[in-house]
C-alpha cells in the first residue's frame, strides 16, 4: 500500500517530485444527470493505443482512439516511463483500462450508457502540449453526447 | 492526469478521476478525483478481480453527482503488496555460463512467453513492430557502438521487457510480479547490456539518446545498479 510519496522507494518519490504539476485555477464542477442516464468515456493516461497506430513519444501530448469494441489482444502501451509496474497491465487490461468494468455497469443500468470511442495520453505530457488536444477532445466527447468523462492515470 | 480534468470540464464535460499520487492532485486540483493507494500502474488496484475493480471504477463515477469540487475523496480500500517468495529461481537457467547472447535468451524464454500468450490470451508485446530476434539485435548493435534512433531503441526495448516479464508470468513457480521483476535486473543478459548501454547512450551527442540514458531507460529504483 502506497499512502504517500514519502512512503515510496526514495528513487522513485525523487522522480515524481520532480515532474510538472502546475497548479489551476479552480475548475467549476458542472452538473449533471444521475448516473443512470449519464453516457461514459474513459480516458486514460496509460499511453494505450492498438497495435499499429503511432506509438508515443517524449512530450507527446496528444491521444489516441480506442474504439469500444477494440479487443483488448490489440492493445499495447508505448507509454515513455518506466517508472509504474506494467505487470498488471500484462495480465488484465481491466486494471488500468477498466472498459469491460465499465461495460458491466451500463448492464447492470448503474451507468446510463458507454461511449462509442475512448481514449488514451501518455501521462508523461507537459500540460501544455495536451491542452490543445484535449480541448479538440471536448467536442468530440460532446459529438457523441458523452457527459461524463472517467480519467484514468497509470 | 489532472490537468485533463481542467481542460475538459472547462469545455463542457464533467469529469472524476483515479488520482495515484496524492501530492500531485492536491497541486493540480481537478474538479474530481478519488484518490488510490494502489501500486502505480494498477489504477484499479488488482488484476483479474472485476468485484474489485468494479467497486473502484462506481466510486469513481459516483463522485459526479458533486459539484462542490475540486475535491479529492479517499478510497477505502487498500492493497496490500504480496509477500515475495523468498528463494524464487528461475526454472530455466539463464546465467551467463550457458546463454552466451541476447538472442540465446529470447530463443529460451519463447516457450514460456507462448504460454503465458495462450494464458491471457494476449500479449502485450508489440509497440516497435519488431519480433524479438530483430529487437534483441538491435540492443546488441547499440552495445556495439551503432546507436539507432532513440525512438526505435525505446519501443524495442519496451517490447522486450514486456516479452520477458510476460515470458517468467508462466514459469512454473512465477513467484511474485516484485521478484519477476528482480529477476529480470538481477539474473538477465538483457537487462546487463541495458545497463552498460546507459553510459554511451548519455554520452551521445543526439539529445534523444540523453532522455532515453537519463530517464526512460533504466527505471529510478534500478538506477543504483548504474557504475
Amino acid at each position: 500500500m502506497v499512502k504517500r510519496l514519502a512512503d515510496m522507494p526514495e528513487a522513485e518519490a525523487q522522480h515524481l517530485r520532480r515532474l510538472e504539476c502546475p497548479t489551476y485555477d479552480d475548475t467549476p464542477a458542472l452538473d449533471g444527470p444521475p448516473l443512470g442516464a449519464r453516457r461514459v468515456a474513459i480516458v486514460s493516461t496509460a499511453g494505450l493505443h492498438r497495435r499499429g497506430d503511432r506509438p508515443f513519444r517524449p512530450g507527446d501530448g496528444s491521444y489516441r482512439i480506442i474504439p469500444a469494441d477494440t479487443p483488448a489482444a490489440d492493445l499495447v502501451m508505448s507509454h515513455i516511463s518506466v517508472n509504474f509496474d506494467r505487470t498488471g497491465f500484462q495480465q488484465d487490461l481491466n486494471v488500468v483500462f477498466p472498459i469491460d468494468r465499465l461495460r458491466e455497469l451500463v448492464a447492470d443500468r448503474v451507468v446510463g450508457s458507454m461511449a462509442s470511442v475512448h481514449y488514451s495520453f501518455m501521462g508523461a505530457f507537459p500540460p501544455a502540449a495536451a491542452q490543445p488536444h484535449a480541448e479538440h477532445l471536448a467536442g468530440l466527447l460532446e459529438a457523441d453526447k458523452v457527459d461524463a468523462a472517467l480519467l484514468v492515470p497509470v | 492526469m489532472g490537468a485533463l480534468g481542467h481542460f475538459l470540464e472547462r469545455r463542457g464535460i464533467p469529469t472524476t478521476g483515479i488520482s495515484l499520487v496524492r501530492e500531485h492532485t492536491e497541486r493540480v486540483r481537478p474538479p474530481r478525483a478519488l484518490w488510490v493507494t494502489f501500486e502505480l500502474g494498477r489504477p484499479m488496484g488488482v488484476p483479474d478481480d472485476p468485484p474489485f475493480q468494479r467497486r473502484v471504477v462506481r466510486a469513481a463515477l459516483d463522485l459526479l453527482a458533486r459539484t462542490d469540487g475540486p475535491l479529492i475523496a479517499d478510497y477505502p480500500e487498500h492493497v496490500e503488496s504480496p509477500a515475495d517468495f523468498s528463494g524464487w529461481a528461475c526454472p530455466i537457467s539463464l546465467a551467463p555460463a550457458d546463454i552466451s547472447s541476447i538472442d540465446a535468451e529470447i530463443d529460451r524464454l519463447a516457450v514460456w512467453h507462448d504460454r503465458a500468450a495462450a494464458r491471457h490470451g494476449r500479449t502485450t508485446v508489440g509497440v516497435s513492430g519488431l519480433d524479438m530476434a530483430a529487437a534483441g539485435r538491435l540492443v546488441a548493435q547499440a552495445l556495439d557502438g551503432a546507436l539507432p534512433p532513440a525512438q526505435a531503441l525505446k519501443e524495442a526495448v519496451d517490447d522486450l521487457r514486456a516479452y520477458y516479464l510476460e515470458a517468467a508470468s508462466a514459469f512454473p513457480d512465477p513467484g511474485s510480479p516484485a521478484a519477476r521483476k528482480q529477476w529480470f535486473w538481477d539474473e538477465t543478459r538483457l537487462a546487463r547490456a541495458l545497463l552498460a548501454l546507459q553510459p554511451k547512450l548519455a554520452a551521445s551527442d543526439d539529445p534523444q539518446h540523453k532522455i532515453l540514458a537519463n530517464l526512460t531507460l533504466i527505471p529510478a529504483a534500478e538506477r543504483h545498479r548504474l557504475g
